[in-house]
């Protein structure tokens, strides 16, 4: 916490992220002007990023409705994973081109009228079943906006994408429960700080008979899953439409889920 | 980019270079200014008409308007919340410091622009209220007995609690003005209230209506501060006074220091955790660099044409009240 606060006391130029005001420079690079990375980065110092960090845990924990805030965790508390990810991806053959193309799943990406005309069982089938029947839209991601650096932002933003795929692939709604397994199970594939704690902490607000359901089966099936799947930020979704869900299951080592979890919470 | 500020600060100050003062709150324009003031630039008129601040952004003066009313509609719903979070509740003795200063009796016509969520008008009618019923209770020690009407009057609860007294809640954004009308109703204030829309540069009112006018917490917000001013003016009546609590330089530099971090570096974090805005709270807390000192602010309030314009610092000069009479 001295170093944070130290870093900041120093004059103006601590939260500019710069060397120094020049004639011409801009004295502030944080929402505006020169010194973002991405279209929606915002500038932050240490000091921001651990407050942030803190803030958003303890909101996301009061009001579980705040996504934005689970983003913010994520993106704030998950730099040296990021780049663990990235590092993975680059290894992987599928995953270097998905780094290199950035592919992004959203209403304008997505040509669904070719999904829609996909058979019963391909992947584009049932996740357009996913999306309708829990009433979702891949754009209700948000941006990322306080990493540092333009690469490991798309990985988030990947992952962010790929949740509901993960959705699709595990058979989880969204209702509490169904959103605690998946994180149990991208705690597991990712490691990112953000997944862990969500994991840990997000029964919390489960009732007595779903929190026994999920410690006795939902959990032990997830972490299995997790395990044994290579990493499913490394899957090229977007030219995997076609496939039979069921032959992805497989070629993941995903198994079917213990229970029907619609309707318990 | 020194130079767009540069010319926000001419326009907005009013003045020639020799106002702009080094401790104009800018950090650091010190050293981005070329030479002196004005330096080997002459500037046209028309170019720094266009131009003005948005927080440390420059934007043009139709642009800024309409930002700020986006900043003000994304903010109206949390905005009670995070000025608590934000001053750990210290905005209220603020507000309460500022009623007391203008120490209203009952009967005055008070116009509060940028009033939006009605955090002075509310203050401003327990103020009077409080006052009329001491006026009361003074009059009935003093000879105990009542007219027959009076008694009827009580008895009906026709008669006025405020004692003539009315304010005018003026805002420019819809939002705003939507949340301080629902306050009321929660809170239970409906005698002498009126909401209306409207800009503080070009009041829908007619000249020498009001006794008091107040602007809290709004003018920094304002395109053209010296025309909010002249409005001022012309509202007033004879007599009336002009009260304006606004943020402004801190004397003290260890407290500056402090308040620079805690503004850049947390209050930002705050409008992100608790309302999910984040740019809103920075252009706050930019704008509040970019409002012009003490002495400045004064300078500005008697070119409009009022008389015995004085401040008062609070909190050592994060907050100023400034006092100024049509004479």
């Amino acid at each position: 916490m001295a170093t944070l606060l130290r870093g900041v006391l120093r004059p103006v130029r601590a939260f500019q992220g710069r060397p120094g005001p020049a004639a011409d420079v801009p004295l502030r690079a944080t929402s505006h002007g020169a010194g973002l990375l991405y279209p929606e980065h915002i500038r932050t110092s240490p000091l921001q990023k651990a407050l942030l960090a803190a803030g958003s845990a303890g909101m996301a924990l009061c009001d579980p409705y705040r996504h934005d805030m689970v983003a913010v965790l994520g993106e704030t508390t998950g730099r040296r994973t990021l780049k663990v990810l990235r590092d993975q991806m680059r290894r992987d053959p599928e995953g270097a081109q998905i780094l290199q193309e950035r592919p992004r799943i959203s209403l304008s990406t997505l040509d669904m009228g070719k999904l829609r005309s996909l058979p019963e069982g391909s992947l584009g089938c049932e996740y357009l079943r996913f999306l309708d029947v829990n009433r979702v839209s891949p754009d209700t991601r948000a941006p990322t906006r306080f990493v540092d650096d333009e690469e490991l932002a798309y990985v988030i933003q990947r992952y962010r994408e790929v949740h509901d795929m993960l959705h699709t692939l595990l058979g989880m709604p969204t209702n509490i429960l169904g959103e605690i397994v998946v994180k149990w199970f991208e705690a597991v594939q990712t490691g990112l700080p953000m997944c862990i704690l969500s994991a840990l902490f997000g029964p919390i607000r489960l009732s007595a008979q779903s929190l026994q359901v999920l410690v006795s089966e939902l959990i032990p099936w997830a972490v299995q899953n997790g395990r044994r799947a290579p990493c499913v930020l490394n899957l090229y979704y977007e030219r995997r439409w076609e496939q039979p869900l069921k032959a992805l299951r497989q070629e993941l080592g995903i198994t079917e889920p213990p229970m029907r979890v619609e309707g318990l919470d | 980019m020194a130079a767009p500020r540069s010319w926000a600060l001419w326009s907005f100050c009013g003045r020639g270079w020799s106002r702009v003062l080094p401790g104009c709150g800018l950090p650091g324009i010190r050293s981005s200014w070329p030479g002196g003031p004005l330096g080997a630039r002459p500037l046209s008129q028309e170019k720094r008409a266009t131009e003005t601040h948005f927080g440390f952004e420059t934007v043009s003066e139709e642009e800024k308007g309409g930002k700020v009313y986006q900043v003000f509609e994304s903010v109206a719903k949390k905005y009670d919340v995070m000025n608590d979070m934000m001053s750990l509740g210290i905005h209220r003795v603020w507000k309460d410091l500022l009623l007391w200063k203008m120490r209203p009796f009952p009967g005055t016509q008070l116009l509060d622009v940028a009033g939006g969520t009605g955090d002075i008008a509310f203050r401003f009618l327990n103020y009077v209220q409080a006052q009329h019923q001491r006026k009361q209770k003074r009059q009935l020690r003093a000879q105990q007995n009542l007219s027959w009407e009076e008694i009827a009057k009580k008895y009906q609860n026709e008669e006025d609690s405020l004692g003539g007294s009315h304010v005018m809640v003026c805002d420019i954004n819809k939002e705003m003005l939507n949340m301080g009308k629902q306050k009321a109703r929660a809170q239970g204030y409906k005698a002498g209230l009126a909401w209306v829309l409207g800009d503080a540069e070009e009041l829908p009112f007619d000249e020498e209506k009001f006794d008091v006018y107040t602007i809290a917490f709004g003018i920094r917000n304002v395109t053209h501060i010296d025309r909010a001013l002249q409005e001022a003016h012309r509202v007033l009546k004879p007599g009336g006074r002009f009260l304006c609590l606004e943020f402004s330089q801190v004397n003290n530099p260890l407290i500056s220091r402090l308040y620079d971090v805690y503004s850049f570096q947390v209050i930002p974090v705050l409008g992100e955790v608790i309302a999910g805005d984040w740019k809103s709270y920075q252009y706050l807390v930019e704008s509040i660099r970019q409002f012009p000192s003490q002495e400045q602010f004064k300078e500005m309030i008697e070119d409009a044409g009022f008389q015995k314009v004085t401040y008062e610092n609070l909190t050592s000069g994060i907050v100023a009240i400034h006092s100024g009479f049509k004479l």
